[in-house]
């Protein structure tokens, strides 16, 4: 390695101001660089960023506007907003039932996991052994979509679990899967059943940072245990419930493995949602330009519940 | 203080919800010691007349199941050394390098959080498909299959994460300049100071981040049956599983696919219970999954 401060050295003897240059000349030097150092270590991230991020995103901008057949890039032919016009025109099958599949379906999870959780985490947050709890309802988070759903859809079957819980309690089977009308709730109970531990932990977190003091005042006051909930815990937890609520949100517009594994989307167009749409388009069909064109629809709802999200927090944030 | 009473409402609810989340597993294990044609038979009945190993046996055999851990593996392993590695390098840069352009390099390495992946599935299939002399293709990407027959297409849209840049550079900003800038003078260069006092200062961090990644790209679905259709020879576990769910009968192969699946979730499962700690603290950080 060179020995920037060397020169330095035998400059001590001349003029004052000449050192100081030289000096100042160094640390140039150094901070020069240090620039190239850290460019270097930025390099393979900024390269991935720029293939796998900035081009792809005009690419399918580029290809949300055109008609291909997918072979020969000199092939690309551009239609306008024509992909757009498509997917709203008359008879489309996206806005409905696809796009409000997606809502009904994100909707659904937010509904089921945040009651389940916000119950679970008041009761574990009195327990003991909190760890060993936190544990088991983490196991469908560490677990692949593939198991999830081929568990549960097996689980819905007339010889499963579920249909033999309703026979033994004399109940008629289900089928769940199979029925255009059941298909969809019973495919939210799972995407939830999956996101309930992560939520508990985050409810949980929030739950530890009530005072006690609070409590114990209710207590003095002879609150019961459902006044002390909806007048102390609800108000105080409304951070943590806010933001697993837009967090989940976001997921359950965007998640389609689930549905991939379990019904494919239908039967019909029944579990039929957007993401898994555009994958269909392009996948299956070959219309790439159809499909990057519902791939930005569900980009733009997705972004417009970030912003509402980051609003709500940044406004939060003034009032603290 | 009046002495609390046992609050066995809250462990009626928590114990409730605890077997909900595992009696799903537990069928998993069931299924795949029973024998053939009592799975899907009726009444249903969750334990099974034996606990024989056939289906383990005929997973192994039918699924090919070394090629598809090996695969597995492999394509988990580049992603999370490659994760981890880019996002110290960067991190580190972003928290402790002085250089111009710094703000606008971290203000492009949020904005890449903001992207959802399903945006990037068509554009990511078809780069990789036309990727220039790969692959039998032409320098202007015709003619071949591109990247997509290699197992290097399972991991490059993994290879780098915005959120674990973001994440190494918030912990290394904690370091104190002086410890680093005491290495400097001492003649390290910027090599030397990030792997002898970044590297090892952010170790827990990095452990989580790595575990994340990990479990993510062991569990990854719907990216590997894209690249799998191109070519089944870089197949990984979840879709190797569920092409044989698909394709055979279901009654008959469920047990077959539930040994499987076992087989499949294990290693990810023995490093979380190992390593919970750190992974709960990673699933704090980046939010919600």
């Amino acid at each position: 390695m060179v020995n920037v401060l060397a020169p330095g050295t035998t400059g001590r003897a001349r003029a004052p101001e000449t050192a100081g240059r030289r000096a100042a000349d160094a640390r140039g030097r150094a901070r020069r660089r240090q620039a190239v150092v850290a460019y270097l270590f930025l390099a393979p991230a900024l390269l991935f960023f720029a293939v796998f991020l900035v081009l792809p995103l005009g690419f399918a901008l580029l290809l949300s506007m055109s008609r291909w057949a997918g072979f020969d890039l000199g092939g690309i032919d551009p239609v306008g907003l024509d992909n757009f016009a498509r997917l709203f025109a008359d008879g489309s099958t996206f806005l409905a039932p696809v796009l409000t599949n997606t809502l009904l379906f994100a909707l659904g999870t937010v509904a089921l996991a945040l009651a389940g959780s916000l119950l679970v985490a008041t009761c574990i947050d009195k327990l003991r052994f909190q760890g060993l709890w936190r544990t088991l309802y983490f196991l469908p988070i560490v677990t692949t979509v593939v198991a999830v759903g081929n568990v549960w859809k097996y689980m819905y079957e007339p010889g499963g679990l579920v249909n033999g819980v309703l026979n033994a309690a004399g109940l008629g089977s289900v089928a769940f899967l199979q029925d255009p009308d059941t298909a969809l709730p019973a495919v939210v109970v799972v995407q939830a059943w999956a996101s309930v531990g992560s939520a508990v932990l985050i409810l949980t977190a929030g739950l530890k940072s009530v005072p006690g003091s609070y409590y114990e005042a209710a207590a003095l006051d002879g609150a019961g245990p459902l006044t002390v909930f909806v007048r102390i815990t609800l108000p105080l937890l409304r951070p943590s419930l806010l933001f697993v609520c837009i967090t989940q949100f976001l997921t359950g517009l965007q998640s389609f493995a689930l549905i991939v594994v379990m019904t494919k989307g239908g039967p019909g167009d029944a579990t039929d949602v957007a993401a898994l749409e555009m994958y269909r388009q392009a996948f299956s069909y070959g219309d790439w330009g159809t499909a990057s064109a519902a791939a930005f629809v569900l980009f733009v709802v997705v972004l417009a519940v970030t912003l509402v999200q980051l609003w709500i927090f940044r406004r939060k944030g003034e009032d603290a | 203080m009046r002495r609390r009473r046992f609050p066995w409402v809250s462990y009626l609810v928590v114990v409730a919800g605890a077997v909900l989340t595992v009696v799903p597993f537990l069928d998993m294990v069931m299924t795949s010691f029973k024998g053939p044609g009592e799975a899907g038979r009726l009444p249903y009945r969750f334990l099974p007349e034996a606990f024989g190993l056939a289906n383990y046996r005929a997973a192994i055999g039918q699924l090919n199941l070394p090629v598809l851990f090996r695969n597995s593996l492999v394509a988990t392993a580049l992603i999370t050394g490659s994760v981890l590695l880019t996002s110290s390098l960067a991190g580190y840069a972003l928290a402790k390098l002085r250089f111009r352009g710094r703000d606008f390099v971290f203000r492009l390495v949020l904005s890449t959080m903001m992207f959802p992946p399903f945006l990037f599935f068509v554009p990511h299939f078809l780069i990789l498909v036309h990727w220039p002399l790969a692959g039998g293709n032409d320098l202007f990407g015709r003619g071949g299959a591109g990247l997509t027959v290699s197992i290097v297409a399972l991991t490059m849209p993994f290879l780098v994460s915005g959120f674990g840049i973001f994440l190494m550079r918030q912990f290394v900003v904690a370091i104190p300049d002086e410890v680093l800038e005491a290495a400097r003078i001492d003649g390290a260069g910027e090599f030397t100071v990030w792997w002898r006092i970044v590297v090892p200062q952010t170790k827990p961090v990095l452990v989580t981040l790595g575990l994340l990644t990990f479990v993510d790209a062991w569990n990854e679905y719907i990216w590997a049956l894209l690249v799998s259709t191109a070519d089944p020879d870089v197949m990984t576990l979840p879709v190797g599983i569920q092409l044989l769910q698909d394709y055979v009968d279901p009654a008959r192969t469920m047990p077959v696919v539930m040994a499987g699946l076992v087989l499949s979730i294990l290693p990810v499962l023995v490093l979380f219970l190992l390593l919970q700690k750190h992974y709960v603290r990673g699933v704090m950080l980046s939010g919600l999954k």
